[in-house]
């Protein structure tokens, strides 16, 4: 009995010998990095995707709406004025919106419109062609509110997508 | 020349320049979270790989905590020391994937996995006591691994395991003599 009880005090101070010199670091076999650095890059490449197409959904959405506005008029809208108009007030519009958008831009550095992604130079092609073809229309009927009212907005949605594309933002991980 | 290992040592545990490597990989610093990789990965392995009782699986639990630490290093606030923030999402990852790897019978009846043998014959580098660790049965290899080397308590381990506290302390008894057993051998 006290050779067992022995035997077990000896087993017991054994193991914790052993517990307390049991080695904190096991260096693993292969090199786990390279894998561990490919999935961090993957996820940040979805990251980035997932931004990009937060930025692009929303002007998708405004220049088809554009559109549709723009075929209604054009198709069920009155009959155009055939008199030479006054286009002051659309050339003042266009005026303070280039005014604005150049502030803008040299605020953001004057960025480069040619190095950003072809989606989003598709869009800000898309807005500015909208713009073009509403202007055109106001040059036959200059005092159509509804037609103002869309040259204001397509050009706001123009201010709000640079200043998505060029503030800075903080990464969300 | 000693001298010089000691303070390289001190520098690379040093908890300032881990805070700082810390806050940099917050901002999205690779080189930062490769240095805090480099810094803690053996003992992720290891606590893994004991958990685990398998080397490779060890190896992809090991992949799997740095890309979960990756995406979550912004949610560490320092209201504890990091190397024990880490090793708790350490372990909760490698209980997560025993789970995921159990078949439905087991989950349902909680059978316990045979005792693995020969498990460590091909690690040149594990200890008698570390073979004889990764041949207990699951629940009480999880228990032992978790209390006498983690430092956990019975009642975390409880919790962790989905276990009573009385049962957490008798799988401790159990593996501790096993232990004594195999190592008196």
């Amino acid at each position: 009995m006290k050779e067992n009880n022995i035997t077990d005090n000896s087993a017991e101070k054994n193991l914790q010998v052993a517990i307390a010199k049991l080695p904190k670091e096991i260096s693993p076999e292969r090199d786990l990095w390279s894998g561990i650095d490919r999935a961090i890059n993957q996820n940040t490449r979805v990251l980035e995707k997932n931004n990009t197409r937060k930025v692009i959904m929303p002007t998708a959405w405004a220049a088809s709406v554009v559109a549709a506005v723009l075929l209604t008029w054009i198709t069920l809208g009155p009959e155009l004025s055939t008199t030479q108009p006054s286009i002051n007030l659309v050339a003042e519009i266009q005026h303070n919106f280039q005014q604005q958008k150049q502030a803008m831009l040299v605020n953001f550095g004057t960025p480069d419109i040619k190095q950003l992604p072809i989606a989003m130079q598709a869009e800000l092609i898309k807005l500015a062609s909208a713009q073009k073809t509403i202007s055109k229309a106001l040059v036959e009927d200059p005092n159509n509110s509804d037609l103002l009212n869309l040259l204001r907005w397509t050009q706001q949605q123009e201010l709000d997508l640079l200043k998505q594309l060029y503030s800075p933002q903080w990464q969300e991980i | 020349m000693d001298k010089l290992k000691i303070i390289d040592a001190n520098e690379r545990f040093s908890p300032d320049i881990e805070s700082q490597w810390i806050a940099q990989a917050q901002q999205g610093d690779q080189q930062a979270f490769h240095r805090i990789y480099e810094n803690y990965h053996r003992r992720i392995y290891a606590l893994c790989w004991r958990m685990l009782a398998d080397k490779d699986s060890a190896e992809d639990v090991c992949q799997e905590v740095f890309v979960q630490l990756w995406q979550k290093i912004s949610n560490f606030r320092g209201e504890s020391k990091f190397s024990t923030w880490l090793h708790s999402v350490a372990s909760n990852i490698a209980l997560g994937h025993i789970r995921k790897n159990k078949t439905w019978l087991q989950r349902i009846f909680s059978i316990e996995d045979q005792v693995v043998e020969d498990v460590a014959v091909d690690m040149p580098q594990c200890s008698n006591l570390d073979k004889n660790i990764l041949k207990l049965p699951e629940r009480a290899r999880l228990v032992f691994v978790l209390f006498a080397i983690e430092g956990y308590r019975h009642e975390e381990i409880a919790s962790m395991l989905g276990m009573a506290v009385g049962t957490s302390k008798a799988q401790y008894h159990r593996a501790r003599g096993l232990l004594r057993e195999s190592l008196s051998e």
